[in-house]
């Protein structure tokens, strides 16, 4: 249910890398307690609107608000709050899982060990052995079990289910609506499964040149075709990149 | 109540299960007064987001066919039944008329489509008689 607020927001962002300008104006809501699917080609911005969102990167111009928090100014408060999950394993090679999360458990204020040990176990992570070891699957779930830990009210989502097998992709999936089901909680995930995007989304957006090109509830982007949702999302995801489909 | 979502059918998941829902009723796996499971039960089993089963659980109870008791659960309303059906005999309805369309417009004259009826009718098997009561809309 919509309440007119939302936990997560961009307006008018802008940002480049050096001289090429990716982002340029863009603007999304998540209402609270909703998830919204970010889709868009490859190189497009996605993965940078998440990192503008965790105040891993500073943009040139406009508000980013995550709770209400500035992820610049109250990155601390905002990195308790917010599971964040990167488009690759994000960890040292030498290091295992327990020691990993050790070093979370010193250093985040949320830390919840029962829910990491609860959330491997469910998601078959391997405990013994070194992230230089690990599948990507296996690392992906890692961070996915790191960041569901201190049960946070946000979830930041980059490409989860990239690069993944069926069976781990389908494992994170499954995971993902678990903990969708344990509480509320606003969600902005990154993908070019389609039909995991009809799966997961309140509603989706698409972002192509800059800005976000379409944005709504899914059964409005996917409208009345004949077509399956996840085709209609690739049609449309190819027209606003100026396809002919 | 087997219920799956399909991403690769042309409605949305939420869609997909009101259906599934009224299917599930027509048929009489679920009978008045039997409780719909949790939404995150459903949510888990169909591999979708809870919140598209709780929206698929409004629009079955803004449509009278099931009732939330308060703090108990979601349950399938005395009328369910009969609104279930006639929900389904009118998407059955909507149905056989795109069929009949699509002979149409592909140049079936009316005894074929007639006789095609009958062929599919003699292939079920069995012609089955209308419910005990309920039957018309």
């Amino acid at each position: 249910m919509t309440t007119g607020r939302s936990a997560i927001e961009a307006v008018d962002v802008r940002f480049r890398y050096g001289q090429a300008p990716l982002l340029e104006g863009l603007s999304l809501s998540v209402p609270t307690g909703e998830t919204t699917a970010l889709l868009g080609r490859n190189g497009v911005g996605k993965s940078t609107l998440l990192k503008l969102l965790m105040g891993l990167l500073k943009p040139r111009h406009g508000t980013l608000r995550v709770l209400g928090l500035d992820p610049l100014r109250d990155a601390r408060d905002l990195q308790a709050l917010v599971g964040y999950v990167p488009d690759r394993p994000d960890a040292w090679p030498w290091m295992r899982v327990p020691e990993l999360f050790r070093f979370f458990a010193v250093h985040h204020p949320r830390w919840n060990a029962e829910r990491a040990r609860a959330w491997t176990e469910r998601l078959g992570v391997p405990l013994d052995r070194s992230f230089r070891q690990l599948s990507r699957g296996e690392g992906m779930k890692t961070m996915l079990a790191a960041a569901l830990a201190p049960d946070p009210e946000v979830l930041l989502l980059d490409e989860p289910f990239g690069g993944l097998d069926p069976v781990a992709r389908e494992e994170m999936l499954r995971a993902l609506v678990g903990a969708l089901g344990e509480r509320r909680r606003t969600v902005l995930v990154s993908t070019h499964e389609l039909d995991l995007a009809a799966r997961l989304g309140d509603r989706v957006a698409i972002l192509e040149a800059g800005v976000i090109r379409t944005e709504g509830p899914l059964s409005e982007v996917i409208g009345a075709g004949e077509s399956g949702a996840a085709e209609a999302l690739r049609v449309r995801l190819g027209s606003e990149a100026g396809e002919v489909t | 109540m087997r219920l799956r979502v399909d991403p690769t059918r042309p409605s949305s998941p939420s869609v997909q299960i009101v259906e599934g829902i009224l299917d599930a009723i027509a048929r009489g796996a679920l009978g008045a007064g039997e409780q719909l499971p949790t939404v995150r039960g459903l949510a888990e089993q169909v591999v979708v987001n809870p919140n598209t089963v709780a929206k698929a659980y409004r629009d079955l109870e803004a449509l009278g066919v099931v009732e939330g008791r308060h703090g108990s659960g979601v349950f399938v309303a005395v009328a369910g039944v009969e609104i279930a059906r006639r929900e389904r005999r009118g998407a059955v309805k909507a149905d056989l008329q795109r069929a009949v369309e699509a002979a149409q417009a592909t140049g079936f004259t009316r005894e074929e489509i007639t006789t095609e009826v009958e062929r599919v009718l003699a292939a079920t098997g069995r012609t089955r008689s209308a419910p005990k009561q309920g039957g018309r809309s």
